[in-house]
């Protein structure tokens, strides 16, 4: 046995007497005491597992270690969103009560005590897309509650959320599955495929087949195999049909009662499609089902297909922890998707947890592939809870962050999701072969917008203490970097503050002395512009869009 | 939103916004060779209709037998006959066609022999027919009907070869030793991120819907001075070098592109408040000042999306439509009114074209479809192509009214790359399979 696979048995083995780590389980004996951690490692476990490492949340993960933060993390209950848009006036053009949704989000990701929930929630969300932008729009409330399914089944079972978010209204309405009906032959109409495709395309296993550790499966003439072909797809376009609203008088309503938006689709079986459908590698679901029995057989045929657990592994390992993980790492992590050691499927608890405390994710050596391009969205979020950011209202109602960022909760441009896991921006990453998804919205455009958003929010309106000028509202967001205004006439202590709370003390030699330059040119009572200076060229820095 | 206004804040700051445009960075003529220039402008616009255009419904047949056939296979989804607005060739083919009644402004254009429209036009490897593809007998691109897979069809005309370029970023790489004193990269991008433009020796400029931006701060020069070494450093990860090149870049272009684009005049020509429209009032502005930044060959690529219609079809299309046709028509008034109108073509690309068949309100991916050309140098007010069959289970039909193209994206690219100043030689390196198909230059472009 090589060195490699000694370790993937080692992994292997303490992965099964750890119990396989589900949602209930936190370790069996228990009583050794944690790996020693060392800050910058707990900052690193803390890019990877929640909205942004505080000082506070290292020093727990330094107290309890690795492997019991996340075992506590995973038994923390979610923080949700629906009923807190439930608790507000309903406004009469539902609309606008997206302001209010991106409110919710923000809130949850800043403070919310389940950040690892919540941040493996934000990553199902960009696999499982549904977005604002679009026929959504007016769906505020299906909104909030699908991201509440994605949040409260984030360490559930896999096949559970499947059902979940193939049943949720939002991915109805955005997929088109609700309303889809049988074939009508007469009038040329055949069921709609959209949901059919994609839910193999993009949510479940791809378009090729995959080896166990992720690689593609080649044929005879080195040409990957597809995992499906056209007939496959009408095959599901026709299971999915008769679905729609909860509790509507009539199958095509186009607008529902508010309350059907966050209650799952409901099966009208006139509608649905009763003939044999042939579904993957040529599974057949019988004649003379009902909807509902179509859908459990369709659901567990993509469930138990092979590729779900390299597919949902490499992505959920990118998301988390690095772009180009190695085919090793994935295998492990999709083993545990296919067993979580008590011989469950499709345990995500499991599986994330199999994620973070795989040795790749904190590398004794790191190499120059390890990590990723922090989201864009995360660099904003680790700047505000850090320097716990907020308005004088208290609230974060700013839906129009992705015009900033390339990005926001639930506002994907379609529904391929801000960026493609195999994005490679030319250069050094395509020619090695290596991919950095997040780079495909760090345009020239959006690194520029994104940075002066973080001009305006560190300079400018922290500026505005006495709130004169008009732009400054009860809604604009402040950060509070008064410690560092205090400690700025010693340039060094100052530098060195916040690069222990941005970026675990690990400044690299020339970010250090050229914001200590250009620092050092200020006057020395200008402790608010000395500290803004300071915390702008790190947030806009390389080194902090880099997650280790 | 609260909207901020820069120039109010930049005044707040205490800085003039003049300052703004000063200390050019390394140009891109520096980055590379110098070689024989182009005597001449010439761009390239590419608009790219997201989600896969229902194109069989933008120029539909009017004969009452034609009609029949596709009113009989597109049945709720039809447009009526009466409402279609006529266009009328040059050279007829033996049926009379119309557009969808939203595009009265694509209709004119076309009529003013300023617009083409290129029939049945989409990936191909090589010529197929319905036998060949039911018998597996030709090499067909490789995921028909997915979105992402057949955008970058479209975008790379790569087949089922893995190349990471677009056919843009290949002329790019082509031509950089003949534009090396562009101070602007040949491709820039309105939209994003895209493979279309995507090359190996040469990087695309992605600048906003309106333009390019400017780091906010570069007016203290010790501020911008620190920033720029940032930029400049040596970095252990591929993903901070990934990174700070992107912002290199960013640096270097908007200085003078932002200097150049301040100094546009004014269009007397009004755009449409779309995406769309907004995009194309940018480029205008651009190629206004082509002179000061010494462009002799321009890419331009801009996008607008919602053209997945699975559902609500024929409530959306009007607008889509509408769109296309009033922004289009807007972007070429506005390059005559530059009298650039000889030098700038503008052309559509989309994902596919739709299922002829009804999903209930509705269509899904399909294969070939109708694009648009238009420019002062298109041979206008004609069908380039032969218009399919529009019949389910047809000679044209794979599958529900998936039409089979029988002019390859490729043949497309090549005649739009042949006018943009590529050698025939060079023609297969833009168009790869371009050598399967017996006519390399569809006409449409004198």
């Amino acid at each position: 046995m090589n060195a490699r696979l000694a370790l993937v048995a080692a992994t292997v083995l303490l992965g099964a007497a750890c119990g396989g780590g589900g949602a209930n389980s936190s370790g069996s004996g228990g009583t050794a005491p944690p790996t020693p951690v060392s800050r910058a490692e707990a900052f690193q476990l803390l890019n990877q597992a929640t909205f942004g490492a505080t000082e506070a949340d290292a020093e727990r993960v330094m107290n309890m270690g690795v492997e019991a933060w996340i075992d506590d993390q995973l038994k923390r209950s979610p923080s949700l969103e629906l009923p807190r848009l439930l608790a507000l006036p309903r406004p009469g053009l539902l609309f606008e009560l997206q302001p209010d949704r991106v409110d919710a989000w923000f809130d949850n990701a800043l403070h919310g005590d389940d950040q690892l929930r919540q941040r493996v929630a934000f990553a199902l969300s960009e696999i499982f897309v549904v977005s604002q932008n679009g026929a959504l729009v007016d769906f505020p409330y299906s909104l909030a509650d699908y991201y509440d399914v994605l949040t409260r089944n984030a360490f559930g079972n896999f096949r559970d959320l499947l059902e979940a978010v193939t049943l949720h209204p939002a991915m109805g309405v955005y997929l088109s599955m609700l309303g889809n009906e049988k074939p009508n032959p007469a009038g040329n109409i055949r069921p709609d495929e959209n949901y059919a495709r994609e839910l193999m395309q993009l949510f479940t296993i791809g378009l090729v087949k995959l080896n166990p550790d992720g690689t593609p499966q080649l044929d005879g003439n080195g040409q990957p195999i597809p995992t499906f072909d056209q007939s496959v797809v009408e095959g599901f376009a026709h299971v999915f049909t008769g679905w729609t609203y909860a509790n509507v008088p009539d199958f095509h309503t186009q607008w529902p009662p508010d309350a059907s938006q966050s209650s799952p689709m409901q099966l009208w079986n006139g509608y649905h499609d009763t003939g044999a459908k042939t579904l993957l590698d040529g599974y057949t679901v019988p004649a003379g089902q009902t909807g509902a029995q179509d859908l459990e057989d369709a659901l567990d045929d993509i469930f138990n297909h092979p590729n779900v657990g390299p597919f949902i592994a490499t992505r959920l390992i990118q998301r988390l922890v690095t772009s180009n993980p190695s085919a090793a790492y994935v295998g492990r992590v999709a083993s545990v998707f296919d067993d979580n050691g008590a011989g469950v499927r499709g345990d995500l608890g499991a599986v994330v947890r199999a994620i973070l405390m795989d040795p790749e994710a904190r590398p004794a050596t790191r190499l120059d592939t390890d990590g990723k391009v922090k989201e864009p969205l995360l660099r904003l979020t680790q700047l505000w809870r850090v320097y716990a950011a907020k308005s004088d209202g208290g609230r974060y109602p700013i839906d129009y962050i992705w015009v900033f960022f390339g990005q926001g909760p639930l506002q994907s441009p379609s529904v391929f999701n801000f960026f493609t896991p195999t994005f490679a921006p030319p250069g050094e990453i395509r020619e090695r072969g290596l991919v950095a998804p997040e780079l495909q919205i760090a345009t020239e455009y959006l690194n520029t917008f994104g940075s002066n958003f973080m001009f305006w929010q560190i300079f400018y309106w922290n500026w505005q203490a006495d709130r004169s000028d008009e732009n400054i509202t009860e809604d604009t967001v402040l950060i509070d970097y008064s410690e560092e205004a205090g400690l700025a006439g010693d340039v060094d202590a100052l530098v060195s503050r916040v690069a222990d709370k941005l970026l675990a003390g690990e400044m690299s030699d020339t970010l250090r002395n050229e914001i200590t330059n250009v620092v050092g040119q200020i006057p020395s009572d200008q402790g608010v512009l000395r500290a803004a200076e300071t915390i702008y060229l790190v947030v806009t820095s390389p080194e902090y869009a880099y997650q280790r | 939103m609260k909207r901020i206004d820069r120039r109010q804040f930049l005044g707040l700051s205490g800085a003039a916004a003049a300052t703004l445009a000063s200390t050019p960075g390394l140009t891109f003529a520096q980055m590379v060779g110098g070689s024989a220039p182009f005597d001449d402008y010439r761009a390239l616009v590419c608009v790219f209709l997201f989600g896969g255009n229902d194109s069989f419904n933008l120029l539909v047949p009017r004969s009452d037998a034609q009609y029949a056939v596709y009113a009989a296979s597109r049945q709720n989804l039809a447009v009526p006959q009466g409402d279609l607005l006529p266009v009328n060739p040059l050279t007829p083919d033996g049926t009379d066609y119309g557009l969808h009644p939203a595009m009265a402004s694509l209709q004119n254009l076309f009529e003013a022999g300023n617009a083409a429209f290129v029939t049945n036009v989409g990936p191909l490897i090589e010529p197929t027919t319905r036998d060949q593809y039911f018998e597996k007998s030709v090499l067909l691109p490789p995921q028909l009907f997915s979105h992402n897979d057949q955008q970058d069809q479209w975008q790379s005309l790569r087949g089922r070869q893995s190349s990471n370029t677009g056919w843009a970023g290949r002329m790019a790489d082509l031509i950089r030793a003949s534009v090396a004193g562009q101070q602007m990269a040949t491709n820039a991008s309105l939209a994003g991120s895209n493979l279309f433009q995507s090359a190996d020796e040469t990087f695309p400029y992605v600048m906003g819907p309106g333009g390019p931006l400017q780091y906010d701060g570069f007016w203290s020069p010790p501020h911008r001075a620190a920033f720029e070494a940032i930029v400049d450093a040596d970095y252990a990860s591929i993903y901070e070098r990934g990174f700070a090149e992107i912002q290199r870049r960013a640096i270097d272009a908007a200085d003078a592109v932002t200097a150049a684009i301040e100094s546009a005049p004014t269009l007397a020509t009004a755009f449409p408040s779309s995406q769309l429209g907004q995009q194309l009032q940018t480029i205008a502005r651009l190629i206004a000042v082509r002179d000061q930044l010494q462009m002799q060959r321009q890419v331009f690529f801009v996008a607008t999306g919602g053209f997945d219609t699975h559902d609500n079809q024929v409530q959306d299309q009007p607008g889509l439509f509408a769109d296309i046709s009033e922004s289009m028509a807007a972007f070429f008034a506005a390059t005559d009114e530059l009298g650039v109108a000889e030098s700038v073509t503008s052309f559509t690309q989309s994902d596919f074209g739709r299922t002829l068949t009804s999903n209930g309100d509705g269509t899904d991916h399909a294969w070939g479809g109708v694009q648009i050309v238009a420019g002062g140098a298109v041979r206008g007010r004609e069908l380039y192509g032969v218009y399919p069959r529009l019949e389910i289970g047809g000679p044209d039909d794979v599958d529900g009214g998936r039409m089979i193209p029988t002019t390859s994206a490729d043949q497309y690219a090549a005649t739009l790359a042949k006018w943009f100043g590529i050698s025939d030689s060079d023609l297969e390196i833009v168009a790869p399979n371009l050598g399967n198909f017996t006519v390399r230059d569809l006409g449409f472009l004198g």
